[in-house]
């Protein structure tokens, strides 16, 4: 194993461990408000400073890595499950059924996601699984490509053939033989794409149409800060520096990954 | 009246912090120089009947005039009008309009265009907020080009300030369909600046015009520059890329203290003719027992919102009127914080937390609401959840949505889709509320949409329109005052302070009750400290 891809995991690991274990290692409630400690710098009492309505900055992010992390793994679960099923369907039976969902890829590819996200949003009303599932649905294409171009170079292979000379079963022969001999470039691509569905999601919230407060997540937070960026510096470094750590730690765990499979994508 | 998206306009000076006069006498006054003003929001359109926006209304009050207008002292003074009479015990008012006053194009002003303006405000298919006001009116003739005689249906109190209503040409707009004509974006008005050039989202530039009746402007420029953001708008007060901008509680508290901003800007804090409220749906079930909105109000600690959300620069709302108002009933106490009263009004009307999970229920179900409110405004976010947190404290649980503005009116507002709306109200000088309070004001589109109904209330309001003695029509306003906030339709929460700064090299800055912009057309700025000189450099 590469040390890229031990940084990666250590650091995704430890940031889901304090998110698994939020209510027990947090020091304060994430919403509880407290009028007597409006905007106080890092102190004993409170380690990363509090914000504009006394909140524990430190436990806001934890409880703010359960929402963020979670967003981009289910994001990236939905998209994961409708790209393999789209890209191998597409890969192994060619034909109408390839222009369909190919085409259909492409014409989702023709739309800015960031945008498209935006209306939908707005349409619908901004709320964690909207999020998750609008994001979701939104980034299957890429994975869809990849798992196509893959199967379709896998099915030529002799063992595909031999496994079709013994009879064995669509399903059987994408699931059994080409899946799994075509997923190791989808989860560097996965990886990378929970790393973009957490920035979306910051993206989102600091537009304020991602999660509504007082649940906290690094977006949100960080538009709060806006307001009281030259007088509470911490507000916004800490929720940052959170959304940074996390998209580095997942790019490792994907360069890692490629450097350790051997693929040159 | 409009619905206020921020609470940023000009508006009356009270208190004024830290304020340095330059002695102006024997010293004469020079010409040049630009004003540039940050807005947080683009104008909408530069047509003062339909404009219902506080960033068009600003702009164009540089532009046109009224018949009246409010002075320093908020006395009402003539503006076009060079004087009136009020006939048939107030019935009837006639008004003499100056005879000096010419339009920016160079065509003379004439009664002609009072009528014009009249006509067009209660033209049914003209969009303007405004037409209330003169529906009142039973007749309005043009006695001869300079002589106005309006007669009302029946007594009507804000007959006169009601003319405060920017005057439009005639000889300009009258073919035209005012919705959609292009004068929106290329007014021109009679009043001291004239319009040059507008970028949307960007600036608006106008010029001092050479004609204005009362006398040329000695600032030379007015500009205005839209910056839709609180901390941006900071950092240009801090580059001096702005003369003069509203700034947040936390700004004016923490961030303005520092010698550059003291040898830079004055600042100022005045109390506002807005307030902040929660709105109910009356129409929902939820909130029809007058007790539980009793236990809402109970429940929140008005006095931490103003300490936390505004730092302290405001006052709790005692009811429909803001404390400039004359008909403001100082008091009058609004309900003090308490809990334990508001969880027994609650077990009162029958809800009861029977599962023990911390929330009231009633008939099985739990009481829960969602409070909506504007995005962009960190204020009201923070209420939100302020307010949140206390009613969770009394067993109701609330859920905070923010929604975009434009669909927050059209979606939510027009039609009547919420619980609960956090949102302002920004009142004008006379303390007329018939559109918000009234019943008959609920069909879409209009003011009472939490639709509040009280005909004791109702009868108060008309009675109050009619009355021309101050003291008794001040009277009316503290019945209705006490039955609205009995019948706590919706929680008044507070009126916060109005918090600006400006630029110090200008000078004859004169602070009253009605503002300091009253006198703008005579502040100047000494030759060696005007910063603006060339006709270009002002705006990116």
């Amino acid at each position: 194993m590469n040390k890229l891809l031990l940084v990666g995991i250590a650091i995704i690991g430890f940031l889901s461990a304090a998110a698994i274990l939020a209510p027990f290692i947090s020091p304060y409630e994430p919403s509880l408000i407290d009028s007597a400690s409006l905007l106080m710098p890092p102190s004993y009492a409170h380690p990363l400073g509090t914000d504009g309505l006394g909140r524990d900055l430190l436990s806001r992010i934890i409880y703010g890595a359960r929402i963020s992390l979670g967003i981009g793994i289910i994001a990236v679960g939905i998209s994961l499950c409708i790209g393999v099923i789209a890209g191998s369907v597409a890969g192994y039976f060619g034909g109408l059924a390839d222009s369909i969902i190919m085409r259909s890829a492409d014409i989702m590819l023709c739309f800015p996601t960031f945008f498209l996200i935006l209306a939908t949003v707005a349409v619908l009303e901004p709320s964690i699984i909207n999020i998750m599932v609008i994001i979701g649905l939104t980034s299957w294409m890429g994975i869809a490509r990849l798992i196509r171009s893959e199967i379709l170079s896998l099915r030529e292979r002799e063992f595909i053939q031999a496994a079709k000379a013994i009879g064995a079963s669509h399903y059987g022969i994408i699931c059994r033989h080409l899946l799994p001999n075509a997923l190791g470039p989808v989860f560097v691509n996965a990886t990378l794409g929970i790393a973009g569905a957490i920035l979306l999601e910051s993206a989102l919230s600091f537009l304020g149409l991602g999660v509504q407060p007082p649940v906290p997540s690094w977006g949100n937070i960080l538009i709060e800060s806006k307001a009281t960026l030259g007088v509470a510096w911490w507000i916004t470094l800490f929720p940052g520096l959170a959304i940074f750590v996390t998209i580095l730690g997942f790019n490792f765990i994907a360069e890692g990954l490629r450097k350790h499979w051997g693929y040159n994508a | 009246m409009f619905l206020s998206f921020v609470e940023k306009t000009k508006l009356p000076v009270f208190v004024v912090v830290f304020l340095f006069f330059a002695g102006s006498e024997g010293i004469a006054e020079d010409r040049g120089d630009a004003f540039v003003v940050g807005s947080i929001s683009d104008a909408r359109t530069l047509l003062p009947i339909i404009a219902s926006d506080s960033a068009s209304q600003d702009v164009c009050s540089m532009i046109f005039n009224g018949l009246v207008k409010y002075d320093k002292n908020l006395d009402l003074v003539g503006d076009l009008a060079q004087s009136w009479e009020v006939k048939e015990g107030g019935l009837v008012l006639v008004f003499h309009l100056r005879r000096n006053v010419s339009w920016q194009d160079g065509r003379p002003f004439t009664a002609k265009d009072v009528e014009f303006t009249y006509r067009q405000l209660i033209n049914p298919s003209v969009r303007t907020p405004y037409s209330g006001d003169f529906e009142r009116i039973k007749t309005l003739e043009a006695l001869d080009d300079y002589t106005i005689r309006v007669t009302y249906k029946e007594l009507f109190a804000p007959a006169l300030s009601s003319w405060g209503m920017f005057i439009i040409p005639k000889h300009i707009l009258e073919k035209q369909d005012l919705n959609s004509s292009t004068f929106q974006r290329k007014p021109v008005g009679t009043g001291p600046y004239v319009f040059k050039k507008w970028k949307s989202q960007n600036y608006i530039e106008l010029l001092s015009s050479n004609t204005y009746f009362e006398k040329v402007p000695f600032i030379s420029r007015y500009i205005t520059r839209v910056i839709p953001d609180e901390s941006t708008m900071f950092l240009e007060l801090e580059t001096e890329g702005l003369d003069a901008a509203g700034i947040s509680a936390l700004q004016y508290k923490r961030q303005t203290d520092t010698d550059f901003f003291k040898k830079k800007y004055y600042k100022f804090r005045l109390p506002s003719f807005s307030y902040l409220y929660l709105g109910y749906n009356l129409e929902r079930g939820l909130f029809k027992d007058r007790r539980v909105r009793e236990a809402l109000n109970y429940a929140v600690n008005k006095q931490e919102l103003i300490d936390m959300v505004l730092l302290g620069y405001g006052s709790i709302a005692n009811g429909p009127f803001v404390p400039q108002s004359w008909a403001y009933d100082a008091q009058f106490p609004p309900a003090a914080f308490n809990q334990a009263k508001a969880r027994s009004l609650l077990n009162d009307a029958g809800w009861k937390d029977d599962n023990f999970d911390g929330i009231l229920e009633k008939d099985a179900v739990s009481f829960e609401f969602s409070i909506l409110t504007n995005q962009g405004n960190e204020e009201r976010i923070k209420a939100a959840q302020i307010i949140q947190k206390r009613l969770k404290e009394v067993g109701v649980r609330v859920k905070i949505k923010v929604v975009e503005w434009s669909v927050f009116l059209t979606e939510i507002i027009n039609k009547r889709d919420f619980d609960a709306v956090l949102l302002g109200w920004s009142l004008s000088r006379d303390p007329d509320n018939f559109d918000i309070w009234h019943s008959s004001k609920i069909k879409p589109g209009e003011f009472n949409f939490i639709g509040y109904r009280n005909k004791e209330v109702d009868e108060l309001l008309v009675q109050a329109r009619k009355t021309f003695d101050q003291e008794k029509r001040k009277n009316c306003y503290f019945k209705i005052n006490k039955l609205i906030y009995r019948d706590q339709p919706c929680m008044f929460l507070y009126v916060a302070d109005n918090l600006f700064v400006v630029h110090k090299r200008f000078r004859n800055i004169e602070p009253g009750p009605s503002g300091i912009w009253h006198n703008f057309i005579y502040w100047w700025v000494p030759n060696v400290e005007q910063k603006y000189r060339s006709k270009s450099a002002i705006v990116p």
